[in-house]
């Protein structure tokens, strides 16, 4: 059922974000940003599902406040001259593959373990 | 009810998620050129930049060489009075030519576009460039400066030369190719009683601008300090006839 409501979402999303308004080019490095932070919170939620501790509001708050927050940020180094949004990528990409590792090898030793049981059980 | 709401939520946060990317990409696809051309903005930008830097590296260069030379010429002419004349006459020729800081009494005069008008206060036979300070006001009032027998005139510090023009740039007014707008603050050396009564005589140029709504201010001075031409008199093409 979880995965309908997804489906559904990324869906509607699509179709919305291919009507909507494109925005000014000038913003378009924010939303990125933003993206990015939301993505890797995504991951972060897969991760935190297969570890059983996710939490709904850990979630929605971390998925919101990493974008505003990265977004703050990538303003205040252009303000500053500084390229603070690499550093913002940076952490979110580096954590993305960390998830990704992890959920990687969860899934190698579920279908390991399922090899193994099938291979015992003949 | 719990579940539902979570799944409301995930499913929110999906479509907010992909709207975002579809924007994203949207905005991106239809601004490619754009983003190749702040590329080629920011590339020239930068070489603009580096340019002028080296421009400023050459300038202090020249300067500090300039120093360096007279400082030689000096010591290499300290003992000979024959050539102690010729550099005097060095010197005075390069006076003349404006390629010295020279200071002496005169008269200021200060232009100013008049801020007070705006397009509304207008009326219809009016037009604002009357208010405005116009290139050839400032060439007028040079040329007036010079008839009165002015020594050294500058515009904004920039020094007016042989090679000096003074034109128009759409908003902008430029003086030997620099940049100078409103007020513009014209500095000439020569006899202040002179050059004060032939630059406001009734009915002269002077008066006319005041009259047409332009905010001038002639000023008497004991001492004015006038910089040097700051940029290269070339003479590529002249030669002196034998």
């Amino acid at each position: 059922m979880i995965f309908i409501a997804i489906i559904v979402g990324c869906i509607l999303g699509a179709i919305i974000g291919g009507v909507a308004p494109i925005i000014p080019y000038s913003y378009s490095g924010y939303l990125a940003i933003a993206i990015i932070a939301a993505l890797d919170s995504v991951f972060g939620g897969m991760v935190a599902t297969i570890k059983k501790n996710f939490d709904i509001m850990v979630f929605v708050s971390g998925f919101f406040g990493n974008a505003i927050l990265s977004i703050l940020l990538t303003y205040l180094g252009q303000k500053l001259n500084v390229d603070i949004y690499l550093a913002t990528i940076f952490v979110f990409v580096s954590r993305m593959f960390n998830n990704l590792a992890m959920l990687r090898r969860y899934y190698l030793e579920k279908i390991t373990n399922r090899k193994a049981k099938k291979t015992q059980n003949t | 009810m719990k579940k539902k709401q979570v799944w409301i939520t995930l499913g929110l946060m999906c479509l907010i998620l992909t709207m975002c990317i579809a924007i994203q990409i949207r905005t991106i696809g239809s601004t490619n050129s754009t983003v190749s051309q702040t590329l080629t903005d920011d590339s020239l930008r930068d070489e603009v930049l580096m340019w002028k830097e080296r421009y400023d590296n050459a300038l202090e260069e020249l300067e500090n060489s300039e120093k360096e030379l007279t400082q030689i010429r000096e010591e290499a002419t300290q003992d000979n009075s024959d050539y102690i004349s010729k550099e005097e006459q060095i010197r005075e020729n390069n006076m003349l030519l404006g390629l010295t800081d020279v200071t002496g009494s005169g008269i200021i005069i200060t232009l100013r576009d008049n801020s007070n008008v705006t397009a509304d206060s207008l009326s219809a036979l009016d037009s604002i460039d009357y208010y405005l300070v116009h290139d050839m006001d400032l060439r007028t009032i040079v040329n007036e400066l010079k008839n009165a027998g002015a020594e050294a005139i500058s515009i904004n510090d920039q020094r007016i030369v042989q090679t000096t023009s003074i034109t128009c740039e759409g908003v902008i007014i430029q003086v030997n190719g620099e940049t100078v707008g409103s007020p513009f603050t014209i500095k000439a050396i020569g006899s202040t009683e002179l050059l004060y009564g032939s630059l406001t005589r009734p009915g002269g140029y002077i008066e006319a601008l005041e009259n047409t709504g332009v905010i001038v201010e002639v000023k008497k001075a004991d001492k004015i300090d006038i910089n040097k031409f700051s940029g290269v008199i070339n003479a590529q093409y002249m030669k002196t006839v034998q």
